[in-house]
């Protein structure tokens, strides 16, 4: 309930600031003409640059009409507004279609639902921060999900509705959801029967904290690792806690079932949030963090609300979350500072609110460090694999014959595909340094987990394909699923190659191309013979530059 | 440097961290040139993500043994009955059986082709059940989490943060002795592991059926231009450490995919049926990459291979048959086309996994423990036999810290030693692979000879 609140003083607040601008001007109405100080000077007006690198940041790839949003909004407008729009979601869509005699015959459609929102729902930065959250708070199709397309498709919904609500919310929201039940197995947990040496659980208990709420160890406000006497680090947790936690989420399994040992899965129960079996809920004191013992006794309503509290609280939520939101949308290696500055408004809104996740996502995008005087002085990131795809989409208007976009094996052609990680662990490590400069320098390059040669050279392959023959000169030659890119416009001035190079790098780079990569493409498009090298030129210039890796980098 | 040879070096599996510190090598170098090996020898590494409960994989099935185990496993423990029988050469008095998914390991074990190494795991030091209660010895941060115990079996880091796995220190070690080598001494079928991280050298990734030619490349016409071209834009100089990252990658790829999957194109056709499936499939590309061994002039090779699925804390006595069963016919059929190709006793397969699971149930499944079983395959496996100590599996026992998770007896320092020293690294060198090694009486375990 205090997270509607804290919106409201969100906004509140906003109000009163224009209020009091507003009063102050009226009243110094007539001052101009007795020598007050004059009016500052209006800000610069955004770059195509500047407009292009807080879209990288905060959509799904920047296009130049974004670009023109962003310019004419300004930035912190354009995040205004972006922060108002209402989730685009992905299960009433499934639920709208006949239903497969194998339900995960239905995964291609949610991937299809994912790319439909994340290519062109207005809800661009929710949508971007929902996929960076289902980064962190990991379910996957991979694994016991497989056969349960509406719960992933409901809990991707449930993170994009909560992307800019309380992060206690979100806590509870994602604990009760039965795809996270059932993945990390807290569905169906029960308390312990000693005589048959069977005790709780442990997975969610663990996970839960370990990589969605606090980490392994304690930190300090700027995500360094704190130490004690003797140099280390300082555990957050033990096992005897873990064993607590696991205790408190016993009793949940599917809702509206008969009995909890009835509880079996349908479409509808596996898209609202778990309910408690009293019964089956262990009623013993539990060892929480920071020395916190929930009394026994306790509901399990009592104890959950006690144990998501408790890890709320923790003072290593605010570095902790700070760092893996500002590593999935700006930057691999921010500033100790940078950290400080996020987690501090994560602890306090401003309005005394802890967790207000909108306010947040505004730190990250409009402080300093994402937002540098000179664009270039940007450290950025690796783009994933999936934001490379997309990005080329949105600039290119891709569309299939069907409307959709079934890309169901998305995890296999890029490495990563949406709710499809390999593991809990996500798709790359947060920790990732490939040995050479980056580990030398005690840097991190997530992104580039994935960048194997295997997987480099599928992307680049793929690409290849989604270039050279998916386009809009070979629509008669495509099945009705396969994806193309609009090069019509490209198409259109192929003779002229420097125009058609500037076209492409506008498009994708906000014109800011390297020499060496111009003159590449100089170099091949004046292989491409005319006449009726119009297509081929204009898909090789696309295909150099998104395989290129001035390109991959998200500056 | 030119790009063609900085090409060829990359191709040695040389970062370019390396290449920079090249020049001021050569005097050192040509001081004492380490000479190649003129044989060949490949360890392959099976690791099974999740953690396996590998205490249902070799489960004591002489009646008192039984009893306690069962005991403890409850709804999980196999039934006596269906314990497919063993005979280990070394006897502690008890009589063991492995799991009944294992029917095409068990004849290996009994022919003397493969071992397993018990109650192995993560340690610093040696370690009772008091001294951890009382923390009176060093411990392996992070007990029971995952990542961080898949990375001690794969780094062997203690409480030190390291950038490099125990792979990737030998190839730094063995680099010079293999400079004649076309392909990287590590290469990896599942991705990116710290496993193969060296500080000097980078491993090379493939995917499970081996690399991908690039889509439109060719050696004339325009498919040479296209090639050049991409070549001369990944080769650029790159303001940025990730963009340089990421062109490194690509310059590795293009460097190194026409000549693998060329000589793979050649390698002879194999009679062994694989299974189907990740494992399969993998050790199936390994088996005919170890064929091609002399057309890349390859003498010392690490693969890293993987499956997961073994996070087993639901429905494991559902999934353990596959889970398990698969391990065993993989690695069986694998170690069938070895001896098809000559080269059984130049070549061995050992598993390694992020750690054993509880012996009690949370109802259908298990929790993460510490010690378990890692099963080790090859010609020149001292085999039929079970190294370290079988543990008492109490609940409560003298090896259990809490819930039937073992302490284990036998280090992962040690089993990498012991891999090491067959695979010709100095003795000097280990405790470069294994840096807890000096702690422990026994560096070989003589599973290898």
């Amino acid at each position: 309930m205090r997270h509607n609140i804290s919106v409201n003083n969100r906004r509140l607040v906003h109000l009163v600031t224009l209020l009091s601008a507003f009063a102050i001007s009226a009243c110094g109405g007539g001052g101009s003409s007795s020598g007050g100080p004059p009016p500052p000077p209006p800000p610069p007006p955004v770059t195509k640059t500047e407009a292009f690198q807080v879209l990288n940041q905060a959509s799904f790839g920047a296009t130049e009409a974004a670009a023109d949003q962003v310019i004419q909004m300004r930035i912190e407008g354009w995040l205004d507004n972006q922060l108002q729009q209402p989730a685009s979601l992905q299960l009433p869509h499934l639920l709208s279609l006949p239903r497969p005699p194998v339900p995960g015959q239905l995964q291609p459609d949610r991937v299809d639902i994912w790319f439909r929102n994340s290519l062109s729902g207005n809800d661009q930065l929710r949508q971007r921060v929902a996929f960076a959250l289902s980064e962190i708070m990991v379910v996957s199709q991979l694994g016991a999900l497989q056969q349960a397309p509406y719960s992933l498709a409901s809990y991707y919904d449930m993170l994009a509705e909560n992307a800019f609500g309380n992060f206690r919310d979100l806590l509870e929201h994602v604990t009760l959801h039965p795809a996270m039940g059932v993945y990390l197995s807290m569905l169906g947990n029960e308390k312990p029967n000693p005589a048959l040496n069977i005790r709780p659980d442990e997975n969610y208990a663990r996970e839960l904290m370990q990589l969605f709420t606090i980490g392994l160890v304690e930190l300090n406000i700027d995500g360094s690792v704190k130490l004690d006497g003797q140099g280390m680090a300082i555990p957050t947790y033990n096992q005897q806690i873990i064993e607590g936690f696991a205790h408190v989420y016993t009793g949940w399994n599917y809702a509206g079932a008969p009995s909890f040992q009835q509880a079996r899965r349908n479409v509808q129960n596996q898209t609202i949030p778990m309910q408690l079996y009293p019964a089956f809920h262990d009623t013993g004191a539990k060892m929480l963090l920071n020395g916190v013992v929930l009394p026994a006794g306790q509901t399990g309503d009592q104890d959950l609300t006690g144990a998501l509290d408790n890890i709320f609280d923790h003072p290593n939520v605010g570095p902790f979350i700070a760092q893996r939101l500002i590593e999935r949308l700006v930057t691999s290696n921010p500033s100790p500072q940078y950290i400080t500055r996020v987690a501090e408004t994560f602890n306090d809104n401003g309005s005394g609110v802890r967790g207000d996740l909108g306010a947040v996502v505004q730190a990250i995008l409009l402080d300093a460090e994402a937002r540098p005087a000179t664009p270039a002085d940007l450290d950025g990131k690796l783009k994933e694999p999936l934001l490379r795809l997309t990005q080329l989409w949105r600039a290119y208007d891709a569309v299939s014959t069907s409307g959709r976009y079934p890309v169901g094996a998305a995890y296999i052609l890029f490495g990563q595909g949406p709710l499809q990680s390999p593991s809990v662990f996500n798709f790359f490590s947060p920790f990732y340094a490939p040995s050479g400069e980056i580990a030398a320098a005690g840097l991190v390059a997530p992104e580039l987990q994935l960048a194997t040669e295997y997987q480099n050279t599928l992307h680049t392959n793929v690409m290849a394909v989604y270039t050279f023959t998916w386009n809009s000169a070979n629509v008669a030659n495509l099945n009705p699923d396969d994806v193309y890119i609009d090069i019509s416009e490209e198409m259109a001035i192929a003779d002229d190659i420097d125009a058609l190079i500037d076209t492409v790098a506008d498009k994708l780079l906000a014109g800011q191309i390297s020499t060496t990569l111009r003159a590449e493409m100089a170099n091949m498009l004046g292989r491409i013979p005319e006449p009726n090298g119009e297509a081929a030129r204009a898909a090789e210039a696309i295909y150099l530059v998104v395989t290129s890796p001035e390109y991959a980098y998200q500056r | 440097m030119n790009s063609l040879s900085r090409r060829n070096l990359l191709r040695l599996g040389l970062s370019s961290a390396a290449l920079a510190s090249l020049p001021g090598r050569t005097f050192a170098q040509a001081v004492a040139q380490p000479a190649p090996f003129n044989d060949y020898k490949a360890l392959v590494c099976v690791f099974l993500f999740g953690g396996n409960d590998s205490y249902n994989m070799v489960v004591p099935r002489s009646n008192a043994e039984y009893n306690v185990y069962a005991a403890s496993r409850q709804n999980l423990a196999i039934p006596q009955a269906n314990l497919l029988p063993i005979n280990p050469l070394n006897s502690d008095g008890a009589q063991y059986g492995l799991h009944p998914s294992m029917a095409t390991m068990q004849p290996l074990f009994e022919a003397g082709q493969a071992a397993f190494v018990v109650n192995t795991g993560p340690l610093i030091e040696p370690t009772t059940k008091t001294q951890y209660q009382n923390q009176a010895v060093a411990l392996p941060p992070q007990l029971f989490s995952h990542n961080d115990q898949q990375d001690q079996w794969l780094t062997l880091k203690g409480q030190t943060v390291s950038g490099t796995g125990w792979a990737g220190r030998i190839a730094d070690l063995l680099r010079d002795n293999v400079a004649g080598q076309q392909l990287a001494l590590n290469a990896s079928l599942f991705g990116n592991t710290i496993f193969q991280a060296g500080a000097n050298t980078v491993a090379y990734t493939m995917g499970p059926t081996g690399p991908l030619p690039f889509t439109g490349f060719a050696d004339t016409g325009i498919g040479l231009e296209q090639r050049l071209a991409f070549e001369r834009i990944i080769s650029a100089n790159y303001d940025s450490i990730y963009e340089r990252g990421f062109a490194d990658v690509q310059q590795r790829a293009v460097a190194t995919a026409d000549l693998v999957t060329n000589a793979i194109a050649n390698a002879p056709t194999l009679n062994t049926v694989f299974p189907a499936g990740q494992l399969g499939t993998q050790l199936q590309t390994v088996a005919r990459l170890i064929a091609v061994r002399d057309r890349l002039s390859l003498e010392r090779q690490v693969y890293f291979v993987a499956t997961g699925g073994f996070d087993t804390h639901d429905d494991q006595e559902q999934l353990q048959p596959g889970l398990i069963g698969g391990i065993s016919d993989a690695i069986a059929a694998f170690y069938d086309a070895t001896v098809e190709l000559g080269v059984a006793n130049s070549v061995t397969t050992f598993t390694q996994s992020d750690f054993g699971r509880t012996l009690t149930s949370n109802g259908d499944g298990t929790d993460h423990a510490w010690g378990g079983i890692q099963l080790v395959v090859g010609g020149a496996v001292v085999g039929r036999t079970l190294y370290g100590t079988y543990p008492l599996l109490s609940i409560g026992g003298p090896d259990d810290v809490g819930g039937g998770r073992m302490i284990p007896t036998t280090s992962a320092d040690q089993y990498a030693a012991t891999l090491a020293r067959w695979f010709d690294v100095d003795p000097m060198d280990l405790p470069t692979v294994a840096p807890n090694i000096g702690n422990f009486t026994t560096q070989d375990l003589g599973f290898l000879a």
